[in-house]
């Protein structure tokens, strides 16, 4: 008897497993780049962009992947992502043009989410407001849930919206309400009013 | 939620050695149900809830995997000396420190009825609570603490009569 026949039943077997897995499971494909937020990790699925963090580490980036998901990490995916986050914190593009996956959300947050990406850039609007243009006038709270699980920050603006009084209750993002403050000062949106209120 | 990935990562070793003492200590049939119980995890997966005990899940659906497989008696036989290789390193409940005597255990711990068996390994080689060892036998804690203490006073008998 000896010690490499034992690792190599369960070796065999892990790699079987791995093998089942990589041909079952949908690929994630992942990257980082360095943002003026911090390195900042993301991912795409076939769908699209499904997965962006910044502030965390790669282990807690690659927690949130799609749960039934294959992950890869791959330095030459997502380069049109990066490209236009590039831009976007220089200050040269204010609307993402990239497919987004929300597969993992509901429908009433992909709804709220979806309506999220349509507030132009250095613009604000009230969880209320959302509410009310997704058809659910008293679901504010649902709203703030749904931008608050928002799977892909920065590129879908949650950050753009705001309390009723217009202060900045809260954002999931790394640093919380100071990145989104930065966020929305480099868009010229009218935070410093927003702040007082 | 957790991730699939990350289950095959952190117990599928575990789950093998467990199938594999299952099955009396043979590596292709403890593949094959390795291979049958991420199967049927994959299929239910979706029905894992968040925040839910996902080892004490796995463990249950590897256990059906083996008693469904020993019960049709496709993988019933007397435990076979040089089928396959004991797993010391994979069994942190055995206070045994001589190897025979551990080989005695194992042989023994084998020749359980499967149910007794898998709570024995359950409880004291993969160290699951009586809780979890509830769920993962598909039964009430009571009944699993029976079937433990049952397989426990089997073990001892045996060993004590040789």
């Amino acid at each position: 008897m000896n010690g490499n026949a034992v690792a190599t039943g369960v070796e065999q077997s892990r790699e079987r497993v791995r093998d089942w897995f990589s041909r079952t499971a949908p690929l994630v494909e992942w990257s980082e780049m360095v943002s003026p937020l911090g390195v900042l990790y993301l991912a795409q699925s076939g769908a699209g962009l499904c997965r962006l963090t910044f502030g965390g580490t790669e282990d807690d980036f690659r927690a949130l992947l799609p749960s039934r998901a294959k992950s890869r990490r791959n330095p030459d995916s997502l380069r049109e992502a990066r490209k236009q986050l590039d831009a976007y914190f220089g200050g040269r593009q204010v609307r993402f043009r990239l497919p987004v996956d929300l597969g993992e959300m509901t429908r009433f947050q992909q709804r709220v989410l979806r309506r999220a990406s349509a507030i132009p850039a250095g613009e604000l609007r009230s969880y209320g407001e959302i509410a009310r243009e997704v058809g659910s006038p008293r679901a504010s709270r649902a709203v703030g849930q749904a931008l608050g699980r928002n799977p892909v920050p920065v590129v879908v603006p949650c950050h753009r919206v705001v309390g009723s009084d217009g202060k900045l209750t809260g954002y999931s993002g790394a640093r919380g309400i100071e990145s989104k403050r930065w966020l929305l000062r480099l868009e010229g949106a009218p935070v410093e009013a927003a702040a007082r209120v | 939620m957790v991730r699939f990935e990350t289950l095959i990562e952190l117990h599928h070793d575990e789950l093998y050695f467990y199938l594999r003492r299952m099955t009396h200590g043979s590596t292709s049939d403890a593949a094959d149900l390795t291979q049958e119980t991420w199967l049927r995890a994959w299929q239910a997966f979706d029905r894992l809830r968040p925040g839910s005990n996902a080892r004490a899940w796995l463990y249950r659906i590897a256990t059906n995997c083996a008693l469904n497989a020993l019960r049709k008696g496709r993988r019933e036989y007397p435990w076979q000396e040089d089928a396959d290789l004991p797993d010391e390193a994979r069994l942190p409940h055995e206070q045994l420190e001589d190897s025979e005597d551990l080989e005695l255990v194992l042989e023994e711990i084998s020749a359980l009825p499967p149910r007794q068996r898998a709570a024995v390994l359950l409880r004291y080689g993969h160290e699951l609570r009586y809780a979890e060892l509830a769920s993962a036998l598909k039964c009430s804690e009571a009944s699993a603490r029976a079937n433990v203490s049952l397989g426990v006073r089997r073990l001892r008998r045996e060993l004590e009569a040789k």
